[in-house]
């Protein structure tokens, strides 16, 4: 028998994404950094990623809520649902188009929603997990269907323009770490589409008294001409604490469903690098599960990340399978993850 | 009436379950399309908008409708303002006469509530998901509500400005009789007039003729025009009219009515139908009932009881009972009384035990009292409602009125929009006439779609297609479509494209692009619509011609059409078919072979079955999408799969002689080649006299020749053709195919081929063994035999059959472009558009889709399902045509000026729909015609039609281009025999067989004249 840990069932009934123009190799990204093919494979092993702006130029092409969108319509088609059949909006990330106002309201008015509650996180790595959260406390709350996203760009972080030679290696390490792309996921109360039970979600700041991991800043008016960093990054922190992390977020999760590892048939680790994942997944030991992971192709994109292992875990979940999807958000440290049955 | 059947039947909460009546869900109606116009919100979508804004269209009336001037001196200063205002249409002047092949002058002389409805009932039907011209000669009805008769009075008033068009163009029936015409709808047709009930009523009519199946799909809505202040006075002198004009529903500042224009049509269906058909749904129509206050308390006073009765009638007819009504559009004009009738009607039907009151508004409150439209409003915001699954706010709700006691009555006054609760949701929509005819419909959420679990489109290329009467309509049509497909999420295209397909197909200026996702489609017609040079506009006049052309061994290549394979679940299906009648012979799936990716299908052996397989597949794939040759053309082993496609062979005894034959080939010992040499046949008499064994294997061009041979003497000739400056290039083969070194595998095919019946081909065909058209000569044992060894007469074939059927359009059939490439060299069919549905490795399922564009621009109608995957998700509505608006036509013009009030002179008049287009001026404007009794027909073709001189040329044809009718004719013989009466009269015998054009009508009278004076 399963206890879930929610007595009021959530069910994921359709994924959508949306990765920007075409896929950026390390040769072509190499090139433009100055950098060699084999560091980029060496320190980070991502082979692609995508970016919404021009890589020559810096022109943005899209812009997250046309990502968010993309994958919102995707998501809502594959429901085989009407924008009016929507009663929520949830979307998180770091990096919203403009403060005011709110990606999620945007992404609301390109899909045709109105007049319904609609939030926006402000969380990374974390963040699709925590729309999960509050989706499922929604649903519970009476509600019959909701749409769930999160998606980061990079256009104001990254500028390949700078001369990078000038780099320190840090910050260079985040050019061909990341990327841009948005996801989403359609939440119902009755099992729909795709039929994935939520069975239990975990949603934890658990950074008390520590020192960020990951910082990603911005600049306005006062201090535009300031020479701090964008982003940032303790690399040796996050290499140390996020493996850990990731099995005590495994661990717990699967007690709070009283699943045994065994139960488990698709693990979604942490997304940070190629390098990185491999390091976590060999560090939670669960070699009967499947990994889905997505980072290789697609870079950290974020907010996007689970839900880019979630449509890459579909094709392949048949009825009465079980998933754990696992992330951490190293900024302040938070632990998220999820058990999804499919039903 | 219906309302007197119901009212007999004794009251009941649900209709009985026993045999009888059918079931209520047999007798539900689907709107599956709308279109509207009210002020201040012209289209669905714009209507929509001012409902969720709260907005208001109440102005001052425009000077072209009437001024203070116009009212009485009597009418008091207290009533005057509200006389001045109302809510009024801007622009009814304008409209696309030239799309309805309207002349001028009858466009003018219209009823401008015509006009409005000719041109919504198209846009409405384009909004239901397919093309109007689909429509044309089916059974469907027509059904307006129209009260104003305003035009007729002001327009006839004077006995001696009475024409027949004017006749036709005042009519109150016309409104519905004109779209019947226009769209060439036979089923019911007529106008309805209960006063301000008459657009309800007129759907209530429209529903029982779909459910006694008088028609299959119905028009159905109303129209109401303010042209003379004259109800207003009415209103007035009744107190009814609001002093600011406004209407103030249920609101403690009701002071009465306030006048409005307005236009709304719905496309009903039987719900099952519609659902059968795939069409969305709006909304349902669960039942709807008309009744009469009979001798009630004055004729124009509303009354309490017979409100309920029709309420109550409704409810039984819809098997529902009042408590399941969520929410209502109430008549509620805000008349202190009649908002007092009818909420305490309302409360009392209403009233009952219920979770949560039934929520009340009417859209009078943003529009004013559309009168005539007034039903048809309210319908189209209740079913814009249940499709968005919000009820506007009722504006002036934030003062409710006391004393209407709405919260003891189960009622609740709408002050802010209600989101409506996931599941089936049921509503009622009211109107009354002020002759005590009174209806109610009752409406419900539309059914649930049973979703299709995880369908993920995959962004298969699709064609869009756009049509319009003119390349400008065309290209302000893109425009539009460009601009909404832009607003859209970017995602698939494929849904869209095949929209397109249904709805915007059928007028004679054509546009189709390939596209998969909605970014990229939305570039290429913003694009095209941008392009001045109309060059996106194709006017087709005839059926493309189009021969195929199959490819023949050497264009193989590993691999070979997959990327059309993984797409087109079509050729998909096609190529397992030739798969499936080669694996006797073959001995395992060529298919397989072919896809994935094996190098062996260079050799000859399974080369030439797959390269059937693959022509057989494309032809047939073709076939289905509609594409027809009018006549095949093989290259030596193409030749097998051209016969089967023209009927001469059948697939499995096609499909065994070439494996067959490729056995035969591949078995002959190696060492023989050939070589393809750019020069005229007889530029090689000398070196094929000096080397006897080398032969001529192809002619395929006028310096296109292949060679055949050893392959020393090959190499020989290589170096001296080199010498003199003649390119040449050595084939990848391994026999020397065509030439006598095939011998001794042509007895033994001769011999395998010995039981082969050809049949009489269906289709001419190229012979590339004769060099000629086949004729009657048989494709037997002898031909094939023979074919195998002698030389490939190509470029004489294609000769005959471009000088046989005069092909538009040639269509290579193979697995990349090589005969295409012949023929462009060879000359032979200039001026034909070489098409190719998988052109080299790179092909997708997009280049089919280019090939199927192409032909449609050039007048196909293709089967479009089979371009497309099988389990496409709904259809996506695709905004209405945009008409032209730079025609203007309006005023009481007396006869005199009864040409068009042109605004600014038309830069160009488009041509008529859905009928020829006129070929384009002869003389240029402005030039004199030369003939004078050409020139009289012209000066009274232009009296009669009001047409802009520069539009009638002598070679303008009447009924095309003009769009003449009877009564028309009747004219143009009197204005021309008052200019000619040297002619003397004419019988109208005599003229028939003239109207076909200017020129042919002013030869008759030509004649006349001549013969008279003689």
């Amino acid at each position: 028998m399963t206890r879930n840990d929610d007595a009021k069932a959530a069910h994921l009934a359709a994924v959508g994404t949306a990765l920007p123009g075409e896929p950026v190799d390390n040769t072509t990204l190499g090139r433009l950094l100055g950098v060699s093919e084999e560091w980029i494979d060496i320190f980070v092993g991502t082979r692609a990623r995508y970016f919404a702006w021009d890589l020559e130029t810096g022109e943005v092409r899209r812009t997250l809520v046309d990502l968010c969108a993309e994958a919102g319509a995707r998501a809502l088609e594959s429901a085989g649902l009407e924008p009016a059949d929507i009663e929520f909006v949830v979307l998180s990330t770091a990096t919203p188009d403009t403060l005011l106002p709110t990606t999620a309201t945007q992404v609301a008015d390109r899909l045709g929603l109105d007049h319904l509650p609609v939030f926006q996180l402000q969380a990374g790595c974390s963040g699709a997990v925590q729309t999960l959260d509050l989706g499922r406390s929604l649903l519970a709350g009476g509600a019959g269907a909701g749409l769930v996203l999160g998606g980061d760009v990079t256009a104001r972080h990254l500028d390949v323009r700078r001369d990078p030679a000038r780099m320190p290696t840090e910050e260079l390490v985040n050019y061909v770490l990341f990327g841009d792309g948005a996801g989403a996921a359609v939440l119902t109360a009755e099992p729909l589409g795709e039929r994935l039970a939520l069975r239990g979600v975990l949603n934890s700041f658990a950074g008390l008294g520590r020192p960020a991991g990951q910082t990603v800043d911005w600049y306005g008016v006062s201090d535009r001409l300031s020479e701090r960093p964008m982003l940032a990054e303790d690399y040796k922190a996050i290499e140390e604490r996020v493996p850990a992390m990731a099995v005590e977020i495994f661990w717990e999760l699967l007690d709070r469903v009283g699943w045994s590892t065994a139960d488990v048939d698709h693990l979604l680790p942490p997304q940070l690098s190629e390098r990185m994942t491999a390091r976590i997944v060999e560090h939670m030991a669960v070699p009967s599960a499947h990994e889905v992971s997505c980072v290789s192709d697609t870079g950290n994109t974020g907010n996007a990340l689970p839900f880019l292992q979630l449509e890459r875990l579909l094709p392949q979940f048949g009825t009465g399978q079980r998933a754990i999807g696992v992330t951490v958000e190293s900024s302040k440290w938070i632990k998220t993850g999820f058990a999804l049955e499919k039903v | 009436m219906a309302g007197h059947d119901q009212a007999a039947r004794p009251d009941q909460a649900a209709p009985d379950p026993q045999p009888g009546p059918p079931p209520e869900h047999d007798r539900d109606l689907a709107v599956v399309g709308l279109d509207c116009a009210f002020p201040s919100a012209v289209g669905a979508d714009a209507y929509w908008d001012l409902l969720m804004r709260g907005g208001e269209a109440v102005g001052e009336v425009p000077e072209s409708r009437w001024t203070a001037d116009d009212l009485p001196a009597a009418v008091r200063d207290a009533h005057r303002t509200a006389l001045l205002r109302g809510g009024f249409l801007a622009d009814v002047d304008r409209f696309d006469n030239d799309f309805f092949a309207l002349a001028p002058r009858e466009a003018a002389a219209m009823d401008p509530q015509q006009r409005l409805l000719l041109q919504c009932a198209w846009r409405a039907l384009e909004d239901s998901g397919r093309s109007p011209a689909d429509l044309a000669g089916t059974d469907t009805g027509v059904f307006v509500g129209v009260m104003g008769g305003e035009w007729g009075r002001l327009r006839m008033a004077d006995p001696a400005q009475v024409s027949p068009q004017l006749g036709a163009g005042s009519s109150a029936g016309m409104t519905a009789n004109r779209i019947s015409y226009h769209l060439n709808l036979t089923g019911p047709s007529l106008a309805v007039d209960t006063a301000c009930s008459s657009s309800l009523v007129a759907v209530h009519l429209a529903g029982n003729a779909l459910l006694s199946g008088e028609c299959d799909t119905a028009l159905a809505g109303g129209v109401n025009l303010l042209l003379t202040p004259a109800l207003g006075l009415v209103y007035s002198q009744l107190g009814l009219a609001s002093p600011d004009g406004r209407c103030k529903p249920f609101s403690a500042d009701a002071d009465g009515i306030g006048r409005s224009d307005g236009v709304g049509l719905v496309v009903l269906r039987r719900l099952a139908d519609a659902v059968a058909d795939g069409q969305r749904v709006y909304a349902v129509i669960k039942g709807t009932a008309v009744n009469q206050d009979g001798r009630s308390n004055g004729v124009t006073a509303p009354n309490r009881w017979s409100q309920q009765k029709v309420l109550q009638a409704a409810y039984r007819r819809a098997g529902v009972t009042p408590g399941e009504i969520s929410f209502l559009e109430a008549h509620g004009t805000g008349t202190a009384l009649g908002d007092a009738i009818e909420c305490a009607a309302l409360g009392a039907v209403h009233g009952v035990e219920r979770e949560r009151p039934c929520a009340i508004g009417s859209v009078k409150g943003n529009l004013g009292h559309t009168e005539g439209a007034a039903g048809i409003a309210g319908l189209i915001k209740t079913v814009l409602a249940l499709h968005h699954r919000i009820v506007p706010a009722s504006r002036f709700a934030d003062r409710e009125n006391p004393r209407l006691r709405l919260s003891e009555r189960g009622l609740r006054l709408l002050k802010s929009p209600l989101r409506l609760p996931p599941g089936p949701v049921t509503a009622g929509v009211s109107s009354f006439g002020m002759g005590g005819t009174n209806a109610h419909a009752v409406l419900a959420s539309a059914p649930r779609t049973a979703a299709r679990a995880g369908t993920r489109q995959n962004g298969a290329a699709g064609v869009f297609t756009m049509t319009a009467d003119s390349p400008e309509g065309l290209g302000r049509n893109l425009a539009a479509q460009a601009e909404a497909i832009a607003r859209r999420p970017r995602g698939s295209a494929t849904a869209l494209c095949r929209s397109s397909n249904r709805v915007k197909t059928g007028l004679p200026y054509r546009y189709a692009v390939t596209a998969r996702d909605t970014e990229e489609l939305a570039g290429r017609l913003r694009r095209a619509a941008e392009d001045g040079t109309g060059g996106h506009a194709q006017r087709p006049w005839t059926k493309p011609v189009v021969a195929f052309l199959f490819t023949g061994q050497g264009s193989q290549f590993p691999a070979m059409t997959a990327g059309l394979h993984r797409e087109s679940a079509v050729y998909r299906r096609h190529l397992a078919e030739a798969d499936a009648a080669l694996a006797p012979y073959v001995g395992g799936s060529i298919r397989d072979l072919v896809l994935r990716g094996d190098e062996a299908v260079r050799e000859t052996g399974p080369a030439q079955p797959a390269l059937f397989a693959v022509g057989y597949a494309l032809a047939a794939t073709l076939g289905e999408l509609g594409v027809q040759p009018a006549a095949v053309i093989g290259h030596s082993v193409g030749e097998f799969a051209a016969a089967v496609l023209a009927g001469v062979l059948d697939l499995g005894r096609a499909a065994e002689l070439v494996a067959t034959r490729a056995s035969l080939m591949q078995q002959l010992p190696a060492g023989g080649g050939m070589l393809t040499v750019r020069s005229a046949p007889a530029g090689l008499a000398g070196l094929l006299a000096d080397r006897p064994e080398l032969t001529v294997a192809a002619v395929n061009g006028p310096a296109d020749v292949v060679l055949s041979g050893p392959v020393a003497a090959l190499e020989h000739a290589e170096r001296e053709l080199a010498g003199s400056g003649v390119r040449t290039s050595r084939m990848e083969v391994s026999h020397a195919f065509h030439s006598p070194r095939m011998a001794p595998a042509v007895e033994a095919f001769r011999t395998a081929a010995e039981a082969v019946r050809p049949g009489v081909p269906q289709l001419p065909i190229a012979s590339t063994r004769y060099g000629g058209m086949l004729g009657d000569r048989p494709m037997d044992a002898d031909y094939w035999a023979g074919q195998l060894a002698e030389p490939v007469l190509f470029d004489d074939a294609l000769g005959a059959l471009v000088d046989e059927v005069a092909p538009t359009h040639l269509v290579e059939i193979g697995p990349r472009p090589h005969l295409l490439q012949l023929a462009g060299r060879s000359g032979r069919a200039a001026g034909t558009e070489f098409l190719h549905p998988s052109p080299g490795p790179e092909a997708t399922g997009r280049d089919l889709a280019e090939v199927v564009a192409a032909l449609y621009r050039a007048g196909l109608d293709p089967q479009w399902s089979a371009l497309y995957p099988p389990d496409l998700p709904a259809p996506e509505r695709l905004r209405p045509y945009v008409f032209a608006t730079a025609n203007r036509f309006w005023g009481c013009a007396p006869a005199h000026r009864a040409a068009p009030v042109h605004d600014a002179a038309p830069a160009h008049h488009s041509a008529p729909a859905h009928r020829p287009a006129p070929v384009r001026p002869a003389p240029a404007p402005g030039s004199p015609v030369e003939d004078p009794v050409v020139a009289v027909v012209i000066e009274a073709v232009l009296e009669v039609g009001g047409y802009a001189p520069e539009l009638v040329s002598p070679t303008a044809r009447f009924y095309e281009d003009l769009g003449f009718d009877s009564v028309m004719i009747m004219q143009l013989k009197d204005a021309v025999e008052a200019r000619l009466p040297q002619a003397g009269e004419v019988s109208i015998h005599q003229l028939l067989p003239a109207l076909r054009s200017v020129t042919s009508l002013a030869e008759l009278y030509g004649e006349l004249v001549t013969a008279r004076a003689a």
